[in-house]
């Protein structure tokens, strides 16, 4: 490539007036004279790469011939105008002939020199694998980030044991400052939403079950019905199910964003255990809040069922506690808040380890909280489920 | 290469009258300021002096209360939709860490400008991206990898190839070099001057770095006490600093060093 400078021969376009970029040529003899005027700009590259492709002058091939590019026209260029051109000119070069670039103005020929000294081919692309392999090995994935979960949560189980038991030997070391933050913002501010579902879907039972039997005339019998629903099973699902989805997600998050800006790397480099500061006050509050706002529950869905039988069986609210109390054994209530526990650590263990999970990215933060919320309530009911099996079989 | 300009033409950006506050910590009253074409303008001032809000002002991302703002000579004050849209197009920011987006790829990161403001073919959009991210000085097979696998140099550098996607005039740099080593940060103010020179940016840079003004800043201006205190070439600020934040600022020990033994 020659690059003929002509300095002087060019009048400069009026400053401030973009001009219509574009190319013209006609052959000469054997070669073709090529013009490059106006703004060869990014915001024009588009119409520009289409006109270039339009001109079929590179497809009328001759060995040897010139292309004479007179660039005086040229009032403006950027990396992507440079770009193009440099392209033009390589596609011209391939098809044998020579170019000859002239009029060039000496800040474009530096902007030439700087693109044609970078690359600008893509990197070599992934290979692609067939779909058969793929679902293969999207299953052996999947299978191995399960057996992943069973023993990292395993592992979860037994430091949350080492340190639960280090903590009851020395019990000024709980973070009680942090327990009550997390009992304030997991326990004391989920009462309200948790008393507005549970006593909702009271009301819902009772009204349904107040229907159905109605058919029977065994309407007076839905109140055996809700209390022994509510207290066994619907209360402490509901709760758990609330709290998981609020608190089991803040909890991925908070400890989640910690581990992205690398808190939890500056904790264990002070000697500080972030199972001991971040999980255990977490998984205690779960242990103390969940039993109570099970409680909660448990009443708000009976109040709204008492208020169903107010409405449609016309039974007052002494009369509706009256029956409760002897057809509904207190077993039931047990029952229910037994579970409890268990349901609080899963929830603290499944947050807190999904949080710990979290690398470097927004979208890593983002994906665990999501697992955290699905795999809390799948374990959760996964438990709710052997815990009817195992103790209706036992009779209780 | 492209000329410098020197010589005083009308100023790319020009800040009048400026006042910005916080509640009622003022930050800015009666800041003015210019910036003109092709030059390299480093702004110091003290930590929390407002040296990163004034670069939010320029670029919308905070309201101010009072005074005006000319980009290109067109008020953006009012933050006008079509104004803002011409401004975004026509300059490029690097933020502190890249900013760059943590879902996409590099490769996507330098593409968004693209998408956003023009309607480019697909290959010559992965042509141009491959070309920038030559331009920044990262090998091709950077283009693929998300922006966490990258080093705080290399996030710049890809941060950078993305304010210059759209060959914008106006380039605005929030401490480019904070966080480099010594090595990084000068390659880095290299890379800058050069893109500066061939490319024929004009520089906005909030700096701390006294290495950075000595190499590639053709002015400096001193934001202190909420307004632009001085303004002028950086070795006539250390050698009359007629301030005495200045003067603790370009005579303290550090800079010495920097400016080797000179006669102040």
């Amino acid at each position: 490539m020659a690059i003929v400078g002509e300095e002087g021969g060019l009048v400069a376009p009026a400053s401030g007036v973009e001009m219509r970029p574009g190319l013209d040529w006609h052959p000469v003899g054997e070669g073709i004279a090529l013009r490059i005027f106006g703004d060869w700009k990014v915001r024009h590259v588009r119409r520009l790469a289409s006109e270039i492709r339009k001109a079929k002058f590179a497809n009328k091939r001759s060995q040897g011939a010139v292309v004479d590019v007179d660039m005086g026209g040229l009032s403006g260029l950027d990396t992507a105008g440079a770009m193009l051109l440099l392209d033009m000119r390589d596609h011209l070069l391939a098809q044998g002939y020579e170019v000859a670039l002239r009029n060039l103005r000496e800040a474009d020929k530096t902007l030439f020199q700087l693109i044609s000294r970078h690359p600008r081919e893509k990197a070599a692309a992934q290979p692609r694998r067939s779909m058969v392999l793929g679902l293969v090995r999207d299953v052996g994935a999947v299978i191995v980030s399960l057996w992943n979960d069973v023993v990292e949560l395993t592992g979860m189980v037994g430091q949350l044991t080492i340190a639960l038991f280090g903590l009851l030997l020395r019990p000024w070391r709980i973070r009680f400052t942090s327990l009550v933050h997390h009992l304030e913002h997991a326990g004391l501010k989920a009462v309200l939403i948790i008393s507005l579902i549970c006593f909702l879907i009271g009301a819902v039972i009772m009204q349904q079950s107040v229907e159905q039997l109605r058919a029977y005339s065994a309407e007076h019998f839905s109140i055996d019905m809700l209390g022994i629903l509510a207290l066994r099973e619907v209360g402490v699902l509901l709760t758990s199910i609330m709290i998981a989805g609020r608190s089991g997600a803040a909890f991925t998050a908070e400890i989640g964003s910690m581990k992205m800006r690398e808190e939890v790397d500056a904790m264990r480099a002070l000697g500080i255990d972030p199972v001991e500061t971040l999980i255990v006050p977490r998984v205690l509050a779960m242990l103390i809040a969940l039993p109570l706002l099970t409680f909660i529950g448990d009443i708000m869905c009976l109040a709204g069922g008492a208020m169903i039988a107010a409405q449609m069986l016309e039974i007052d609210l002494y009369s509706f506690m009256e029956r409760l109390s002897d057809s509904v054994e207190i077993r039931h209530f047990y029952v229910g808040l037994i579970k409890t526990p268990f349901v609080a650590v899963i929830i603290g263990i499944v947050g807190t380890l999904e949080g710990m999970r979290v690398r470097g990215s927004a979208e890593s933060l983002g994906t665990h909280v999501r697992a955290s919320v699905v795999k809390s309530i799948f374990l959760v009911i996964v438990l709710d489920a052997l815990f009817a099996m195992g103790l209706t079989a036992m009779g209780i | 290469m492209v000329p410098v300009m020197k010589e005083r033409a009308a100023p790319l950006i020009e800040v009048r009258h400026l006042k910005k506050s916080f509640g009622s910590q003022i930050v800015f009253e009666e800041l003015n300021l210019d910036v003109f074409e092709g030059e390299v303008l480093g702004i110091v001032g003290q930590s929390g002096g407002g040296k990163s809000v004034l670069l939010r002002c320029l670029n919308g991302l905070e309201r101010i209360d009072d005074g005006q703002i000319r980009f290109f000579g067109e008020d953006v004050t009012s933050h006008q939709q079509r104004a803002l849209r011409h401004v975004e197009a026509s300059s490029g920011i690097l933020f502190q860490d890249g900013a760059l987006f943590s879902a996409l790829t590099v490769l996507q990161n330098i593409q968004v400008p693209m998408r956003e403001h023009i309607s480019l073919p697909l290959n010559i959009m992965d042509e141009l991206a491959y070309l920038k991210l030559s331009l920044v000085g990262l090998p091709p097979e950077a283009a693929h990898k998300y922006p966490s696998e990258l080093s705080g140099g290399m996030r710049k550098r890809a941060g950078l190839a993305r304010a210059l996607a759209l060959d914008p005039k106006l380039l605005f740099l929030d401490e480019p070099t904070a966080g480099l080593d010594p090595i990084g940060a000068s390659e880095f103010d290299q890379l800058i001057s050069d893109l500066q020179a061939t490319l024929g940016l004009t520089v906005f840079m909030v700096t701390h770095d006294l290495d950075s003004i000595f190499a590639i800043c053709d002015r400096v201006a001193v934001l202190a006490e909420g307004h632009i205190v001085r303004s002028g070439p950086p070795q006539a600020l250390a050698k009359d600093p007629q301030h005495p934040w200045i003067e603790a600022y370009f005579c303290g020990a550090r800079a010495r060093a920097v400016q080797g033994p000179v006669d102040i």
